[in-house]
């Protein structure tokens, strides 16, 4: 069945330098590769960014295969962005003549430009999600966000949710997949049929699916209360998040990279 | 109506770091009228062999015949595969949906295409088989039910079907002893009744009561195929599996332990009942001596 296909959030195991690194700085680190590729001003500035990319994959020994694999869903949007640009960018230096379209050296440039970009962001953001499990990751991001409780901001609440969010997910899949082959046992058709027909087969899946998400939001909430949760206030942590020697190496690497982006952007 | 599954494999998640094999060439059939038990270990395959039976899930590698013939060959009607065979999946009472008992139970024979006439006559008559036949109990909402009449209601929207061969994945988990007596009894009748019936189960007891034939599976083979009888002459084997003997199996065995003179094959209450007798009655004639 189709369910099977669902990877689910896209973590892939391993225990290499960048995995090992606090979840913390590599949200950090992330923004700041962002913020890299937005400053990069010509195609030359990009060379940095992919080859620190490239060294970054290899050392977190994730398959190409599974980077590229995010790739995947903008597939029509890069395409579009490329021809967008190709084909209705003026320049001054006329490459080829298509008759109804003049491609210019210039469109050309900003159309690798822009798409590059575009697939250097997707891949910069799958290394983090790749590399990182979720748990951790919400993690990370609690501590980051938790500054702004000073206004009121519930970031642990936040973090909470996204954590019991991510862990039913599978548990939902299950159930989902369970509840379907169950009602195909007795006949039912969730493949055919139009729209409607389609939409109409839902509901023997989706009232059983919902009858047990109450059900085990009100068993975990009773779980939680019966283990004394009481929300973030005082609650320190099984694992406390730390910075270690690798983090400040990430860091410094970054910061080169930023610095070599700038430098090639001016040399062109 | 017989049901062969030929080599049958099924891995999980091909060509993914999550792969896994669930079962592994397996060979086996399905014979009409019998009560088949299906033991196994959790995750020894036992479930994934059951979603085979009907055509759920669809072999990695090897075929599943109906009649000799590959039920996921092109064309072959799963629809009327499925009326034949009907599956009862573990905790079954989480897939009632409808607003009364009554159109959930119906839900099935719908699917079927059948008139409202046949569909209305059929849905009495599984509610009446599994009891809940008491006026009111239809009209009622399902979520209201007590969690044995729940699985009861579920139960009647497979029968509803009226299947050749029920597949029932421990159909008896999570009940109260008497609903748990209730349900085994029902599908005894229903196995009496000629219907062909294959259980999925943890009970060697309830296998040793009903069973006329058992596999055992694990790691995703068939360990042990025969009779209860034969299969619980190998304790310790099962115990390697983390399974277990029936109670009075272990009894007899733990008689035979302590050099009491106890006949062996006991795997029926009936059969210790004898025995036991028996001994007792020597004992006593001994000691009048």
């Amino acid at each position: 069945m189709a369910l099977n296909d669902i990877t689910l959030g896209q973590y892939y195991p391993g225990d290499s330098a960048v995995h090992r690194l606090d979840p913390r700085v590599k949200i950090l680190l992330l923004i700041a590769l962002i913020v890299a590729i937005f400053l990069a001003g010509n195609l030359l500035a990009y060379v940095p960014v992919i080859l620190f990319l490239g060294l970054v994959s290899s050392l977190s020994k994730v398959p190409v295969k599974m980077m590229l694999k995010g790739l995947k869903p903008l597939r029509f949007i890069l395409i579009l962005t490329f021809l967008l640009n190709l084909f209705f960018l003026q320049g001054e230096t006329p490459l080829l003549n298509l008759g109804f379209a003049v491609i210019t050296k210039e469109a050309l440039i900003t159309a690798v430009h822009y798409s590059l970009r575009l697939v250097l962001l997707v891949l910069a953001s799958s290394l983090l999600t790749l590399t990182t499990p979720p748990i951790t990751l919400t993690d990370g991001l609690e501590r980051l966000l938790s500054p702004l409780r000073a206004i009121h901001f519930p970031a642990h609440e936040m973090a909470m949710m996204m954590s019991i969010a991510l862990r039913f997910i599978p548990t939902l899949l299950e159930e989902t997949d369970k509840i379907m082959k169950a009602q195909t046992a007795r006949g039912a058709d969730f493949e055919s049929g139009n729209l409607i027909a389609r939409a109409k087969a839902m509901v023997p899946l989706l009232v059983p699916l919902f009858v047990s998400s109450f059900r085990r939001a009100g068993d975990l909430a009773m779980a939680m209360e019966a283990r004394c949760y009481h929300g973030g206030e005082g609650r320190t942590r099984l694992r406390v998040l730390k910075c270690g020697k690798l983090d400040y190496i990430a860091c410094g690497c970054v910061a080169l990279l930023i610095a070599a982006v700038v430098l090639c952007g001016k040399v062109y | 109506m017989q049901v062969t599954l030929e080599h049958v494999t099924h891995t999980y998640q091909p060509n993914s770091p999550f792969q896994s094999t669930a079962i592994r060439d397996v060979n086996m059939e399905i014979r009409p009228g019998e009560f088949l038990a299906l033991i196994g270990h959790t995750g020894s395959g036992k479930s994934t062999l059951a979603q085979h039976i009907n055509g759920l899930l669809k072999p990695t590698a090897g075929k599943v015949l109906l009649d000799g013939q590959d039920i996921h060959e092109k064309g072959f009607d799963k629809k009327a595969l499925r009326q034949k065979v009907g599956l009862v999946f573990q905790y079954p009472e989480h897939q009632l949906f409808e607003e009364t008992v009554a159109k959930d139970v119906a839900f099935g024979p719908k699917n079927l295409g059948l008139s409202e006439k046949e569909i209305a006559e059929r849905v009495e008559e599984a509610l009446a088989r599994v009891g809940l036949g008491q006026p009111g109990i239809a009209q009622k909402s399902p979520f209201e039910l007590s969690g044995g009449q729940m699985r009861r209601a579920a139960m009647a929207g497979v029968l509803a079907m009226r299947p050749e061969i029920l597949v029932l994945d421990e159909p008896a988990a999570g009940l109260d002893p008497q609903s748990r007596e209730d349900m085994l009894q029902l599908i005894a009748g229903l196995h009496r009744q000629g219907t062909t019936v294959v259980m999925i189960s943890h009970s060697m007891d309830d296998v040793a009561r009903f069973a006329t034939r058992a596999v055992v599976m694990e790691h995703g083979t068939i360990a042990m195929e025969g009779a209860p009888e034969e299969i619980f002459r190998h304790a310790e084997r099962l115990e390697q599996m983390g399974l277990d003997v029936p109670s009075v199996c272990r009894l007899g065995l733990k008689l035979r332990a302590m050099g009491v003179d106890c006949p062996p094959d006991i795997f029926r209450e009936e059969q210790a009942e004898r025995a036991l007798l028996a001994l007792w009655k020597g004992g006593a004639a001994h000691g009048a001596e």
